[in-house]
């Protein structure tokens, strides 16, 4: 069947469940399909709309009247409190804020916390959160309940706040967001788990550790107890300041830089240690009356066979395991057409997970990965993962700082092996199920291409842009085809680029990636350059930005 | 009618207040926005929007809002817009607006119902079996397979009926300027 009709008929199917489109938040490939639909929902538009629940305008008032209040407390406020999946994005963000990417360095404060929580098993708490303005003013945001375990599974209740009541639960094989004010619970996969509520113990540790400096400011007071404080400064982004309890050497309290006029402050005012979490908290069940929302559901199954006949194929199944890892789980997702494998390591520490698929498009790598071989073919290498294409779509395995990939196709299939592990334990899984030779571009390499004419550069105008990206700007200079694509578009056009830009994102591709240099080729006709190089000069990692350093004319 | 004085209680936050004005406006601002997304889920959400976003604009401004319904739409369509343009993706140039300021101006029901009636015509002029599939799919909103089995026709030819009668109505909508 024609692919638009297929797709078109989808959208109809869609509108009639009174659901929002996927076309709703991303165009359609085809201008025609576009109008095709706008067509639908003008001749839907003749009859009746669907009217919500009775209780709707109540809801609604309740819900406007929260979401002023929090307005109108914290005036334009970078940490906001979102109903159900939402509150999940953002709360990765905050941690992205607060946590960034970390590098290698360690003290031995950071060694005294590490061996400290080698012996936690569990704790329970009670974090507050506060916010405070440039005048100094504080104001409580939320008051949260949290327990954890070293095994990274975990209970959060917010007791106070605009998400009141909102329970998050990860039991390490399922995870779910109950909203008592929508009377629904969300689920999602276990792992990869976005959410991890600031000043998660194992996580704060992780990041100091990781910290490019942490320095020893002080000691102060904290709900009651005698603390050592701490300046960390971690790489890309603004320094936050730690509380280190002086008995237990275990984190206490953390406060963000001022940014934007706002600070948070996360306290836990009160933390015990214990042998586990409560069993009856990390047990499942859907409170009477609620509605249970999986927007990518899983059909688990016990057996290849059982996994073949949903999936419509016979999936690879790694013969040999890499060390220290057994499966724990197999399932059929993606519009069931996708067989998922997940792995865990012995310490449960480390996580892993092979997707597989009938390859249906064009292999076409993220724009900003790293590309390698599988077997001869091209691989798509994220370290961490920044987009989903795919067979990883609709996975959440993006956004993540410890979450990369590696994805490619081969013989008619789409593979990926997605983890937290080194990379070298995904490279054993890639090698368990495929006999070709696995080649990631060795860091730190240049490779002996040069551009026919250079591209001066002044590096004192990239550390100031890179300070710019770090800060949130103009994030498509982390992507090289952007970068190549606007410096094309100012070659044809050099008084500056007005409407659509001359050559399109889609004619460019990355024919050269190992991470710190690009090489772009651009297609078609209406374009002076052919190819583009680009290097990462500030700073080699995913958060470093691309510059044109030379290119080729046609 | 909005008193003044609930607006004004609204405006800071006042949960009876805003009680009453979305009791009393939420269904003209919802049929609105589902007019233009023509699905529940969306609408409810950017109704939401709207007031939220309707009323932190009075919190800081301290504007006299004289016709709050008509603000409210004005609003609404604004985050419509918004949607739309997020939504399109770099370097393509098709104008998926179906939204024009003017349009806005002019949609009261005079309006809509003079675009309903051409809609029909239009839906007329189809071969009958495209009509069926349309108002079988769309308005009446059954499957795929339950309209092949009402016409008794195969899945396959439901849909490719579908489609070359969307394309025949697009054609004729863009005759008449409403697309």
């Amino acid at each position: 069947m024609d692919k638009n009709e297929k797709k078109l008929s989808e959208y109809i199917d869609k509108l009639n469940a009174e659901k929002m489109p996927d076309e709703h938040e991303c165009l359609p490939d085809s201008p025609e399909l576009e109008e095709l639909m706008d067509t639908v929902r003008k001749i839907r538009s003749l009859k009746e709309p669907a009217l919500p629940d009775a209780d709707y305008p109540k809801k609604l008032a309740r819900v406007v009247s929260a979401q002023l209040s929090q307005k109108s407390a914290a005036g334009k406020r970078k940490w906001t409190w979102l109903a159900g999946a939402a509150a999940v994005a953002a709360v990765a963000v905050l941690v992205f804020v607060l946590n960034f990417v970390l590098y290698s360095g360690r003290t031995d404060i950071v060694y005294a916390m590490e061996q400290a929580y080698k012996e936690v098993k569990a704790y329970h708490g009670i974090l507050s959160i506060v916010e405070t303005n440039l005048n100094g003013e504080e104001t409580l945001q939320a008051m949260r309940e949290v327990w954890a375990d070293s095994e990274g599974r975990y209970y959060v209740k917010e007791l106070q706040g605009f998400q009141k009541g909102l329970i998050t639960v990860n039991n390490g094989e399922k995870k779910w967001q109950v909203s008592p004010a929508e009377e629904q619970v969300y689920i999602f996969p276990s792992f990869p788990d976005p959410y991890k509520f600031t000043l998660e113990l194992g996580n704060e540790i992780k990041d100091a550790k990781n910290a490019e400096q942490i320095k020893a400011v002080g000691e102060e007071m904290v709900a009651g107890r005698e603390t050592s404080v701490f300046e960390v400064l971690p790489r890309g982004g603004e320094s936050y300041k730690i509380w280190i309890d002086k008995e237990t050497n275990l984190p206490l309290q953390k406060e963000s830089a001022m940014m934007n006029a706002i600070q948070y402050r996360v306290t836990y005012t009160s933390i015990e240690f214990g042998d586990n979490i409560p069993g009856e908290l990390l047990a499942y069940s859907l409170p009477q009356g609620f509605k249970e929302i999986d927007k990518n559901p899983e059909l688990q199954v016990g057996s290849v066979e059982e996994a073949a006949e949903t999936a419509g194929f016979t999936p690879q199944i790694p013969q040999n395991v890499p060390g220290g890892y057994t499966r724990n789980g197999m399932a059929v997702t993606g519009d069931m057409k996708t067989v998922k494998l997940s792995y865990i390591s012995q310490d449960k520490k480390s996580r892993v997970i092979i997707l597989q698929k009938k390859a249906t498009d064009e292999f076409k790598p993220a724009s900003t990965a790293v590309l390698g071989k599988v077997g001869g073919n091209t691989a798509e290498i994220q370290s961490p993962v920044q987009d989903s294409p795919g067979v990883l779509e609709g996975g959440m395995y993006s956004g993540m700082a410890d979450i990369r990939s590696i994805r490619w196709q081969e013989s008619g299939f789409e593979y990926a092996v997605i983890g937290d592990a080194p990379m070298n334990e995904l490279i054993s899984f890639i090698e368990s199920i495929t006999t070709g030779p696995v080649e990631i571009p060795p860091e730190n390499e240049e490779t002996p291409e040069k551009p026919q004419i250079e591209v001066p550069v002044d590096l004192k105008v990239e550390k100031n842009e890179q300070k710019s990206v770090d800060a949130g700007h103009s994030p498509w200079k982390l992507d090289p085809v952007y970068v190549a694509q606007v410096f094309v578009s100012l070659k044809i056009s050099p008084e500056g680029i007005e409407g659509e830009y001359p050559v399109s994102y889609e004619d460019m591709e990355v024919v050269k990636n190992n991470g710190i240099e690009a090489v772009v080729e651009i297609s078609g006709d209406n374009t002076p350059v052919r190819r583009v190089y680009l290097k990462r000069l500030i700073r080699q990692d995913s958060t470093g930005i691309w510059t044109v350093v030379g290119y080729d004319p046609v | 009618m909005l008193k003044e004085e609930t607006l004004k209680k609204a405006q800071d936050g006042d949960l009876k207040s805003i009680e009453d004005i979305c009791s009393l406006t939420w269904e003209t601002v919802y049929r609105f926005v589902y007019y233009k997304v023509q699905n529940r889920q969306e609408a409810e959400d950017i109704t939401q929007e709207t007031y939220v976003k309707a009323l932190s604009h009075l919190q800081k401004n301290d504007t006299q809002i004289e016709q709050f319904t008509g603000f409210l739409k004005t609003v609404a369509l604004n985050i419509l817009r918004d949607r739309w343009r997020k939504r399109k993706r770099r370097g393509t140039s098709v104008n998926i607006e179906a939204i024009s300021p003017e349009e806005t101006a002019a949609e009261d029901t005079a309006e809509i119902s003079a675009q309903r009636e051409l809609i029909r015509k239009a839906l007329g002029s189809l071969s009958e079996e495209q009509r069926m599939v349309v108002e079988l799919r769309i308005l009446k909103g059954y499957s795929v397979t339950e309209t092949a089995k009402i016409i008794d026709k195969k899945e396959t030819t439901v849909r490719v009926l579908q489609y070359r009668a969307l394309k025949n109505l697009a054609s004729i909508l863009k005759d008449n300027n409403l697309m």
